[in-house]
């Protein structure tokens, strides 16, 4: 047990320093944009039609404590953030990022990890399945079909799906909730609504995700298969299902276990572009608004970090239920 | 020696031992290259992509009009894709033919603009027609800066493979504008494998420097590098790219964008090479031809350049192969939410944006004809890739 949490605290040690890490690039990088907040403000104020001088940018500056140097920025952004779960004011809009985000995040959230487990949930039975299985006729029909995951991008998968709908059904089934609840607050019947919605997005952006995972699943398990101890097994008299579940099949999902979080990463890439064509209210869309329309870095980086901590934070709780369960990963990383 | 060469099992065994000799001599590329030609589907993907690739640097001469608004038809907008016939209601004809058509408007068409085909003008197919002026090597940089504005212009021609005389011929169909979609669909594909080549290439040379400083050294420099490089993974590429994307000025020309986006996918694409090319550096470090390489006194520099890089080429080369359809997918992605390239460009990305409008769903379809061949370029570059990966491999044979 001691081993155990000395490897979880090294593990969130290590997750700590990455986003740390992370925060600093992509502050850096959003400081680097051309254009401060000040500046990208009182433009916007211009074009509305009020008439702004070089003092009152240089006021707004002080005001926003740009002035400061760029170190001691980051900490105070970095300590709001951690302490706080504050990520400070957006730069156009003046409005608290976290009510702006508000459980748009937390849906998109939602949707990717749907997709995730509906991506594995296919994945894993198929995959073994094609390990075990001789035809190759399957064989070949499963790796076509996991290569045109790659070479069909979501978003081509989205735009075919909707040309069906509206021309069988005169439905786009586009966006996630109904015109009536759009706006409601919470309940069970917006939830239902939700559901009945939510499952395009979930199986377009979990489309790729599983065909990348069926051909890992089925790479890793044919590794498996021949070795040693599943033939010792299988001269134990073991077989069938049986034989497959408890001796290989725990063998080679560990590795597909610990990649999730890249998974995620793989899936949060989508999400913009998915959510862009079937107009989705989520994180994802609002990135491109925060970005394309009105150049908000604040809010940009806010959701890139978001989304990043959620990876982390992802690997961090796989990494210790894959050392929970298996004690030769809890020994490896110690020694 | 004789008595070997008598009988004819002994001139098999002749053969037979040559062939050993080959193989034994073999080098790696040549052994690679044996491999992979076994391999059927492999074999079919890398001649579809070797047309493809020929297709997108002979653009300007196979497509018949500038893809540009220059080429347009203005007689022929949204026009369906023409397909060249050999037979009609009024007989046969040894040369494929289209109809002509002809843009009228009259009190019967309410007074619009309504494309009409004329079935009884034939526009008869001409090979090696005269058309507009094109150059196959034609360099024009324009920078930001007017000091690093570089221009020059080899093999200009006016010759095109095919067109009609007394009219235009569009086997794809044309777009809203008038534009040829299938001369589109050539430059298309030249720019995105030139953004995919640019990009591949910049995220190569930093996966060399970060990956073969953190393999051949290793020990805290390793840790360290490894450290960063999986933070840099964690981040989602295409989100924090579009970020910067949508801070590029407007006023940027195309060309200025493109080497921006190409730089863009370069570092998009570097964590995960540089993560091979240090595995392949860690493996070889510690064969003995490098101990001895290091005992005999041989510099770091000398150990990596002729023992080491030679060795992992063949893989590496393998890593670029199956990282280029990431980068044209990358690209495609970035261009069809509006922040990659934009529309005076053509790529894949700008033509697959084309798509996404509702009336074209409905009633344009041809429209969808670069989907088709982008997803095939993509299929194609991940089959030999697989193909390439198997055949590099050394112990492919001994595990099957």
């Amino acid at each position: 047990m001691l081993v155990f949490a000395r490897f979880a605290v090294r593990r969130a040690a290590m997750a700590v320093f990455t986003l740390l890490l992370v925060s600093l690039i992509v502050f850096t990088l959003m400081e680097m944009v051309p254009g401060d907040c000040a500046e990208r403000y009182l433009a916007f104020k211009n074009t509305q039609g009020q008439s702004i001088t070089v003092e009152d940018i240089e006021a707004e500056r002080i005001r926003l404590g740009l002035d400061r140097p760029f170190i001691e920025r980051w900490v105070t952004w970095l300590g709001n953030v951690f302490m706080h779960g504050d990520f400070g004011e957006s730069c156009i809009l003046r409005m608290q990022i976290n009510n702006l985000l508000g459980d748009k995040f937390l849906i998109s959230l939602g949707i990717c990890l749907a997709a995730l487990v509906f991506a594995y949930l296919i994945a894993i039975p198929v995959g073994i399945l094609a390990a075990t299985s001789k035809s190759p006729f399957l064989n070949n029909v499963l790796r076509f079909v996991s290569y045109l995951g790659l070479a069909m991008p979501n978003f081509l998968l989205a735009l075919i799906i909707i040309l069906i709908s509206t021309v069988m059904f005169g439905d786009t089934l586009t966006g996630l909730f109904s015109k009536e609840f759009r706006d409601a607050p919470w309940s069970f019947d917006k939830f239902l609504d939700f559901l009945s919605r939510a499952w395009l997005p979930v199986i377009i952006l979990g489309w790729s995700a599983t065909a990348f995972a069926l051909q890992t699943v089925r790479a890793l398990m044919s590794d498996e298969i021949g070795k040693l101890y599943v033939t010792a097994a299988a001269a134990r008299g073991i077989s069938g299902r049986r034989l497959l579940w408890r001796y290989p099949a725990r063998h080679a999902l560990g590795p597909i276990f610990n990649s999730l979080g890249f998974d995620l990463n793989r899936i949060f890439n989508e999400l913009p572009i998915v959510a862009l064509i079937m107009t989705l209210t989520d994180s994802g869309a609002l990135l491109i608004e925060a970005l394309a329309r009105s150049n908000d870095q604040q809010l940009a980086g806010a959701i890139i970090f978001l989304l990043t901590a959620s990876i982390v934070a992802l690997n961090f709780m796989t990494d210790v239920l894959l050392a929970l369960v298996d004690p030769r990963v809890r020994k490896g990383m110690l020694a | 020696m004789t008595d070997i060469t008598e009988t004819p099992g002994g001139l098999e065994s002749a053969s037979e031992r040559k062939r050993k000799e080959a193989y034994f001599t073999a080098s790696q590329t040549q052994l690679i290259w044996a491999r992979f030609r076994k391999n059927r589907s492999a074999m079919i993907a890398g001649a579809v992509l070797v047309v493809l690739v020929l297709m997108g640097i002979f653009a300007p001469f196979l497509s018949p009009y500038d893809p540009t608004i220059a080429g347009r038809n203005k007689d022929y907008e949204n026009g369906a894709p023409q397909i060249p016939m050999f037979w009609d209601h009024n007989g046969f004809s040894a040369r494929p033919f289209i109809y002509g058509v002809e843009r009228t408007r009259s009190i019967e068409t309410n007074f619009r603009w309504v494309t009409k085909i004329n079935t009884e003008e034939r526009l008869y197919l001409e090979f090696f027609v005269d058309g507009w002026e094109y150059s196959l090597i034609d360099f024009n940089f324009d920078m930001p800066g007017d000091s690093f504005d570089l221009q020059f212009k080899l093999f200009t021609s006016t010759t095109h493979l095919f067109g009609v005389r007394d009219g235009k011929i569009h086997i794809f169909g044309t777009d809203a504008s008038g534009k040829d979609i299938f001369s589109r669909t050539l430059h298309a594909i030249y720019t995105s494998l030139a953004v995919g080549t640019i990009g591949v290439f910049i995220a190569f040379i930093m996966a060399l420097v970060i990956g073969g400083v953190s393999g051949y050294y290793g020990g805290w420099i390793d840790s360290v590098l490894q450290m960063i490089t999986d933070a840099v993974r964690t981040v989602p590429a295409i989100p924090l790219f579009m970020a910067l994307a949508a801070f590029v000025p407007q006023e940027w020309s195309s060309e200025t964008r493109f080497f921006f986006i190409s730089i863009i996918l370069g570092f998009i694409g570097w964590p995960t090479l540089a993560r091979r090319v240090r595995t392949h550096l860690l493996s070889e470090r510690n064969q003995e031809y490098v101990l001895a390489a290091q005992l005999c006194g041989a510099p770091a520099n000398h150990v990596i350049r002729r023992h080491l890089l030679p060795s992992f080429t063949s893989y590496i080369i393998v890593d670029l192969v199956i990282s280029f359809p990431y980068m044209v997918l990358s690209e495609t992605a970035l261009s069809f939410i509006g922040l990659g390239l934009k529309d005076p460009v053509n790529s894949l990305g700008v033509l697959l944006q084309n798509v996404s409008k509702a009336d074209v769903l409905l009633n344009y379809q041809w429209y969808f004809i670069p989907a088709v061949f982008f997803i095939v370029l993509v299929l194609a570059f991940v089959f030999v890739g697989d193909g390439l990966r198997d055949a590099a491999d050394p112990y492919a044979d001994t595990r099957k």
